[in-house]
C-alpha cells in the first residue's frame, strides 16, 4: 500500500480525511468516560450533542458531514455552518476519542471552519463584527484601544523590564478588570517584578478559533515579535482562552514548536502553585466557602504543548515518524485544586464530570457571540451540576467562564456565586 | 419517494419541529460508515442509505402514532437506539426515516426486587453505576459500554462476566414492544399489570421472537422499555482513578480481583474452565485473545505494530493466558474461599499465577469496545457461538485456518483461534471470532470470508449464532431449520405486511451478495427470483 503524506497542518482539510473516515460512531467523544460515568445524570460531556440532540451535532455526525464536505457530496448551507459553529471546540471530544482510538478530532473540526472561511462560506457573522474590532481596535469587544490598562490599579507599577510579562487579554482588560486587579496583586504579593506589554493587542484566539486563519496568523506573528522584544522569559496570563492561544494555537498556526516560542507560557495558577509551593506565596487568610472547582476546557485538555508533525501513512494507518499525541493527559488539573484546597476555610467538593471530562461552561471560541443561547444554556446545564454537589460558588480560571456562568445565575435567580480564582487567591493572601 | 411534505408536518405534529429533520446535512450526520462495525465493507457500502429524515420521539405513545404514520404513507422506517451496530442498524433502502430514540432515556430501580427498567436512550456504563451504586451489577455486553442496554440485550448482552449467567434472555423482564403496523405489545408481567417485575407472562413467550438468537435489527418491531435484572454484588466502591486514556476502576481487593494465568496448553484452558465452574466459583473466566493484550500495552497504533511484528505462530499457539475474575460476593471470607479453590485448580492443572494489576479498564465497567479498531481500522466479529466449550474451542481453531486464506486483506495474527470461555457456569461455552483489516485497501476478500465462515460453520456443523439478519438467509435458514427461513418470513409477513420496518431485512444480505458482483460468484445456494 502506498504510503500517503499527511501532517497536522489544519489549513488543509485532506490531511484530516482519514480521521474523519475512521470515527465508529462509539460515542466516546459524547458519553463522560465510561470509567468515571456518574450514572443517568451528568453522563455526557459534549455541549453541542447534549443541547441539539441530533447524531449530527456530535462528533460522529460532524466527522461524516465533514467528510462529505471533503468529497463534495454537501454543500454548504445554514444548517451547516450551525453545526460547525454552534460547538464550543471545548475538546471534550477530542480527548474522548484518544482514549481509544487516536482520531485528531479537535484538529478535523478547527480545519473545516479554516475551510469554510476559505470557501467564502464562514464563519458567522458575528465573528465578523468581532474580526473588525480587532482590526481597528486591537480588542475583540470593540472597546476603545486607549482604555485597554484603565483597569491597572493605583499603587501598582508594572516594571519596565522584568523576566515575567503579565498578558492581561481582552476581557480581564476591559469586561473584568478584577481579574487582573488580582492577578497583579498577587504578583507584587509573592515579591515578582511583572511588565506589561507596552501595546498589548488581542491573543487572536476568536479569530482562530472562528476558522480565519489569515487574520489569525498575521496576529500571532506581531504578538510574537512583540513578546519577544520585551526580552520576557516567562509570559503569564489569568485567562484559559489566551494561554492556550499563546501555548497551542500560536505556535500551531506559525509551523513551530511552543518550546520555540522564545519564552515560557504560563497560567496564573501554575505560577501560584508552584510560589506556595516554594514558600513564596503564603495563603493565610479564611475564606468560608463550599466551592466547586470548574476545569477551563483551553487550561486544562487542550492545553498541551504544540508540536508540528509530518509525515507518512501507510498500511494500517501507521504513522512514520511516529506521533506524540495531544490527549489531555497532561492539562492543569492539579494546580488549581492544590491551590484551592490550601486556603484556610475553603471546602472543595468535586462535580461528577470534572477534569478531562468537564462538561463546557459554553462561551469560549466563538460560541457565547454566535450562539449566545446555547451558550447559556451550557452554563446553566453545568450549573445544575454544581448545585447537584452543594456547592455555593463554582470558581474557574478563565473570564470567559466566570462571565457565562454570572450571566447563568443572574438570569435564573440561583442562590449561587461565579468566581475566578484569581479571586479567592488574593482574598487569602489579603494584598 | 421522499418522505412527502403532508407526511412530514403530520411527523412534526407528533414530536415537535426541534425533534424531526430532513436536512441533507442532518441526515448525513446518520450516514452508517465509513467507519464503524462492519463499515467500511462491501455490505455497508452496497446496502446502506443515508436516512431521508431523522424523527426523536420522547414516549411510546409517539413510537407508535410515528409508525402508523409510517404505514399509512408507506415511508419506511428504522429503530436506532446508539447506531452503534455498524451498517446493520442503518437505513437499507433510500429516504427511509430513521427513529432516533436517544432521547427516551427514563430509567427506574427497584433495588429491592433487583431489576432496572430502562428506554432505548440509557446505555450500559450508566446503569452499571447506578447499579453498583446500591450493591448490583449487569453484565455489560462486549458490544461496549457505550451502547444502549435494551439493544444490546435484544442482540448480543455477553462478556467475560457471562461466566455466571450468559444469554441474556433470562435477563429481560417486563417489556414494550410496538409492533411494525404499531401496535402495543406487552411482554412478561407487563401484560397483566404495570409491573415488570417477570419475564414470562401470558401466552406464547414473545420475548425468542423478538430477540431471535442474536437480534433481528429492528425488522420486527420497537422495543420502547425493558425491565432488566440486576444481579447481587458486593458493597465495597469500585473507585475510578487516572486521567484519559490511563483511567481504570481501582478494585477493593478482598472483595473484587482478576488473576491471570499462564496455564500450559490449550487443553488445560479448557479444563481449568469446566473445572472452575463446577466449583460454582468466580465472576468471569475467559481466555486472553494476545492481540489485546498488546493493545492494552501499546501507547499508540505505531507500538501496537511494534510489539506485534515480534509475534509469530510459534508464540501464538504457545501462548495460553487464562483471565479469571474473583467476586466476594457475600463476604470476604467467600472471597478467600473462592481464591483458595482456585489456586488449588490451576496448581492441579499445571498453570502458574502472573502478576495481575489489581484494577479493571475493561469489562466491569467500561467495556471498551472502540479500541478494537485502533489496530487496523476495520473490524467485525464474523461469529458467535454459545453452545459448549467442546464445541466453542475448535470453533475458533477452525475458523483462524480458514482465515488464512484471506489474509491478506485481512490482518495478520499468526492464526490466533479468536476469544473463548465458560458461560453459565460451564453449561455453556462461548467462541467469538473477530477479524480486522485497512479498511483502504480492497475488502472484497473480508466480505467473502464473512460469507465463507457462514458455509464454514454448515459444513462443520458448527452452531452459529449470526442467522437471520447476519447471513443470507436462503442459504442459513435451510440448513439450520431446516424451515428456519420459511418461518421467519412468515412471522415479518404477518407482522409487518407493508414491509416498512427495516426493509430489506432479513434478506439484506441475501440482496446483498445478489447486488454486489464480487459476491455473486459464492452463491451456490437456492433462493426464490422474487418473493
Amino acid at each position: 500500500m502506498p504510503e500517503t503524506k499527511v501532517s497536522l497542518d489544519v489549513t488543509n482539510l485532506d490531511n484530516f480525511v482519514y480521521d474523519m473516515s475512521r470515527c465508529i460512531k462509539c460515542k466516546g467523544c459524547t458519553w463522560v468516560d465510561h470509567t468515571y460515568m456518574p450514572g443517568v445524570k451528568f453522563s455526557t460531556r459534549c455541549p453541542s450533542a447534549t443541547r441539539y440532540l441530533f447524531d449530527s451535532y456530535g462528533a460522529y455526525g460532524k466527522m461524516r458531514i465533514g467528510l462529505g464536505i471533503a468529497e463534495n457530496r454537501l454543500d454548504y448551507s445554514e444548517s451547516y455552518l450551525k453545526i460547525l459553529y454552534a460547538c464550543t471546540l471545548c475538546g471534550a471530544c477530542d480527548v474522548g476519542c484518544k482514549r481509544n482510538l487516536d482520531l485528531e478530532i479537535e484538529l478535523t473540526l478547527e480545519a473545516l471552519r479554516i475551510n469554510a472561511v476559505k470557501e467564502g462560506r464562514g464563519p458567522m457573522p458575528e465573528h465578523k463584527t468581532i474580526a473588525q474590532n480587532i482590526a481597528t481596535k486591537h480588542n475583540s469587544l470593540g472597546a476603545p484601544h486607549q482604555n485597554r490598562v484603565k483597569w491597572l490599579p493605583q499603587g501598582i507599577k508594572a516594571a519596565t523590564k522584568a523576566e515575567v510579562l503579565y498578558f492581561v487579554g481582552c476581557s480581564a482588560s476591559y469586561t473584568n478588570p478584577e481579574i487582573a486587579q488580582a492577578t497583579v496583586k498577587i504578583l507584587n504579593a509573592a515579591g515578582t517584578p511583572f511588565m506589561l506589554m507596552a501595546d498589548e493587542w488581542c491573543c487572536g484566539n476568536i479569530l482562530y478559533s472562528v476558522g480565519m486563519i489569515d487574520e489569525a496568523r498575521e496576529l500571532a506573528k506581531r504578538n510574537i515579535e512583540s513578546v519577544r522584544q520585551t526580552g520576557a522569559t516567562t509570559l503569564l496570563t489569568a485567562c484559559a482562552e489566551g494561554y492556550r492561544m499563546w501555548k497551542v494555537d500560536t505556535p500551531k498556526i506559525l509551523n513551530m514548536s511552543t518550546a520555540d516560542l522564545g519564552f515560557r507560557v504560563v497560567h496564573l495558577v501554575e505560577y501560584v502553585d508552584e510560589s506556595i509551593k516554594n514558600g513564596d506565596l503564603k495563603l493565610n487568610n479564611r475564606v468560608d466557602l463550599r466551592l466547586t472547582y470548574h476545569d477551563s476546557c483551553s487550561l486544562s485538555r487542550l492545553s498541551e504543548p504544540w508540536v508540528p508533525w509530518h509525515g507518512e501513512r501507510g498500511l494500517w494507518g501507521v504513522v512514520n515518524p511516529p506521533l506524540e499525541r495531544r490527549r489531555g493527559t497532561n492539562g492543569v488539573y492539579q494546580e488549581p485544586r492544590d491551590i484551592l484546597s490550601s486556603i484556610p476555610g475553603i471546602e472543595l467538593v468535586e462535580t461528577p464530570r470534572k477534569r478531562e471530562n468537564t462538561f463546557c461552561c459554553g462561551a469560549g471560541r466563538g460560541t457565547k457571540e454566535a450562539f449566545p443561547d446555547f451558550a447559556l444554556w451550557a452554563a446553566q446545564h453545568k450549573l445544575a451540576e454544581v448545585k447537584d454537589v452543594g456547592a455555593e460558588a463554582v470558581v474557574s480560571a478563565c473570564p470567559w467562564c466566570k462571565n457565562n456562568f454570572a450571566q447563568a445565575i443572574s438570569k435564573n435567580g440561583e442562590n449561587l456565586k461565579a468566581l475566578d480564582i484569581s479571586e479567592l487567591i488574593l482574598a487569602s493572601v489579603g494584598a | 419517494m421522499a418522505i412527502s411534505k403532508e407526511a412530514y408536518s403530520v411527523l412534526e405534529s407528533i414530536v415537535g419541529s426541534e425533534n424531526i429533520s430532513d436536512d441533507p446535512v442532518i441526515c448525513e450526520g446518520y450516514r452508517a460508515g465509513p467507519g464503524g462495525y462492519e463499515c467500511g465493507l462491501g455490505y455497508e457500502r452496497v446496502m446502506t442509505k443515508v436516512p431521508g429524515c431523522v424523527i426523536m420521539p420522547k414516549t411510546t405513545e409517539e413510537i407508535q402514532k410515528i409508525v402508523k404514520v409510517c404505514n399509512r404513507y408507506k415511508i419506511a422506517y428504522v429503530p436506532y437506539s446508539t447506531g452503534f451496530y455498524g451498517a446493520r442498524s442503518h437505513p437499507h433502502v433510500s429516504d427511509a426515516l430513521l427513529i432516533d430514540m436517544k432521547r427516551m432515556d427514563d430509567f427506574e430501580i427497584d433495588e429491592k426486587h433487583l431489576y432496572a427498567v430502562v428506554g432505548p436512550g440509557v446505555i450500559y456504563s450508566q446503569m452499571q453505576e447506578e447499579a453498583m451504586r446500591r450493591g448490583m451489577y449487569i453484565v455489560v455486553g462486549g458490544g461496549g459500554s457505550q451502547v444502549s442496554a435494551i439493544a444490546n440485550m435484544i442482540g448480543d448482552g455477553w462478556s467475560p462476566l457471562s461466566h455466571r449467567i450468559g444469554l441474556p434472555h433470562r435477563r429481560i423482564l417486563g417489556t414494550e414492544l410496538v409492533l411494525p403496523d404499531g401496535e402495543l405489545v406487552r411482554l412478561g408481567s407487563l401484560a397483566l399489570q404495570d409491573d415488570p417485575f417477570w419475564g414470562d407472562g401470558i401466552g406464547p413467550d414473545l420475548r425468542g421472537l423478538l430477540r431471535g438468537y442474536t437480534g433481528h435489527r429492528g425488522f420486527l418491531g420497537i422495543v420502547t422499555k425493558m425491565a432488566i435484572k440486576l444481579l447481587p454484588f458486593q458493597p465495597e466502591r469500585l473507585e475510578p482513578s487516572g486521567i484519559s486514556p490511563h483511567t481504570a476502576l481501582q478494585l477493593p481487593t478482598k472483595r473484587v480481583k482478576w488473576i491471570n494465568f499462564t496455564m500450559p496448553n490449550k487443553d488445560s484452558m479448557g479444563k481449568a474452565m469446566f473445572e472452575i465452574a463446577k466449583a460454582e466459583i468466580a465472576g468471569a473466566v475467559t481466555k486472553v485473545p494476545i492481540f489485546w493484550r498488546v493493545i492494552a500495552k501499546a501507547a499508540c497504533k505505531e507500538e501496537f505494530w511494534e510489539l506485534w511484528s515480534k509475534e509469530n505462530e510459534d508464540t501464538i499457539r504457545n501462548f495460553h493466558v487464562l483471565r479469571v475474575l474473583l467476586i466476594g460476593f457475600t463476604s470476604e471470607e467467600q472471597m478467600d474461599y473462592d481464591e483458595r479453590v482456585l489456586m488449588d485448580i490451576i496448581t492441579e492443572i499445571g498453570g502458574e499465577a502472573r502478576r495481575t494489576r489489581p484494577s479493571d479498564e475493561s469489562w466491569i465497567k467500561n467495556a471498551d469496545a472502540a479500541g478494537m479498531w485502533l489496530m487496523c481500522g476495520g473490524y467485525v466479529s464474523v461469529d458467535y457461538v454459545i453452545e459448549t466449550l467442546e464445541h466453542a474451542i475448535p470453533h475458533g481453531e477452525n475458523y483462524a485456518k480458514l482465515k488464512k486464506r484471506y489474509t491478506p486483506p485481512l490482518m495478520p495474527d499468526y492464526a490466533d483461534p479468536g476469544w473463548f470461555q465458560s458461560f453459565e457456569l460451564g453449561h455453556q461455552g462461548y467462541s467469538e471470532f473477530l477479524i480486522y483489516w485497512d479498511p483502504d485497501e480492497n475488502t472484497d476478500g473480508v466480505d467473502h470470508f464473512y460469507l465463507e465462515t457462514s458455509k464454514e460453520n454448515i459444513r462443520k456443523r458448527f452452531y452459529t449464532s449470526l442467522l437471520g439478519a447476519h447471513q443470507p438467509l436462503y442459504l442459513t435458514g435451510p440448513a439450520y431449520g431446516p424451515n428456519y427461513h420459511k418461518w421467519l418470513l412468515k412471522i415479518k409477513d404477518a407482522f409487518d405486511p407493508n414491509s416498512i420496518c427495516h426493509p430489506p431485512v432479513p434478506l439484506a444480505h441475501d440482496e446483498f451478495v445478489e447486488r454486489a458482483e464480487w459476491m455473486r460468484p459464492m452463491k451456490d445456494w437456492e433462493s426464490p427470483e422474487s418473493r
